[in-house]
């Protein structure tokens, strides 16, 4: 058995076996893949580098 | 009111979550990350009208989601690139037996419309409630459940899987419990 630490076999959903896009369907495990697969991509720089603009521009903005 | 450090670093913790729900609603990838620096300047802007306490995560998704369709009612519908056009026009076989990889479920996740698409994610992947999800698309619970439900069956025939969930919690326990349960 290849230890993978998927979602499949480490979290236990609340609702398991009744959720139709739970761990235990084929859509579900696939759904999260695709999905983790995304949200584990490098993050660019310009992120960062926006919100540091963003606070130097506008320190104090908007007092009403 | 100035933007707080802690906004700041709740913003910069949402990135990974925003760009993988923007990359899942434009399926280009220089679209969404222009989704993702709109949204963290409106975000920023709009500071103010967050409630703290409620979710910032469903708050910046619902930012996200308002400007992907503003602008893709801009552009007019040229949203679903030639690309994306390619690929869901391609055939989707499972490679092995059952056992898809996830080149083919991306391309059969394209061929959704958009609408279900955004639900069977925000549901199946981003881990949000059907009425978090409601409120992200300002529409009923009911409305979201339905979007789900038939992005999965349309799905499970491109990707010529049964109806594993449709009668069942897995194959195993069907099995065990069938003929008993009337």
């Amino acid at each position: 058995m290849t230890k993978k630490a998927s979602v499949a076999d480490t979290a236990t959903p609340k609702r398991a076996g009744t959720d139709p896009l739970g761990a235990n369907t084929e859509i579900g495990r696939k759904l999260k893949q695709y999905y983790d697969d995304l949200v584990s991509d490098e993050i660019p720089d310009r992120f960062a580098s926006l919100l540091a603009q963003l606070e130097d521009a506008r320190p104090q903005s908007k007092k009403d | 009111m100035a933007v707080s450090a802690e906004f700041k670093a709740d913003l910069l913790r949402a990135i990974p979550s925003l760009r993988a729900f923007a990359m899942s609603l434009s399926q280009n990838g220089d679209k969404a990350d222009d989704l993702v620096q709109e949204t963290l300047v409106k975000a920023w802007d709009k500071h103010q009208s967050f409630q703290l306490g409620t979710n910032l995560k469903a708050w910046l998704f619902t930012i996200l989601r308002n400007e992907f369709y503003s602008q893709m009612r801009k552009r007019g519908r040229e949203v679903q690139d030639s690309d994306g056009l390619m690929t869901a026009r391609m055939a989707v076989h499972p490679s092995q037996h059952g056992q898809l990889d996830l080149k083919d479920f991306r391309a059969a996740l394209e061929q959704l419309p958009e609408d279900q698409r955004e639900a069977i994610i925000l549901i199946g992947a981003s881990g949000f409630s059907y009425e978090e999800a409601a409120e992200i698309c300002d529409c009923a619970v009911g409305t979201i459940k339905s979007r789900v439900s038939r992005a999965r069956t349309r799905l499970q025939d491109i990707l010529q899987i049964s109806g594993e969930a449709e009668f069942g919690p897995d194959a195993i326990s069907s099995q065990v419990m069938g003929s008993s349960a009337a």
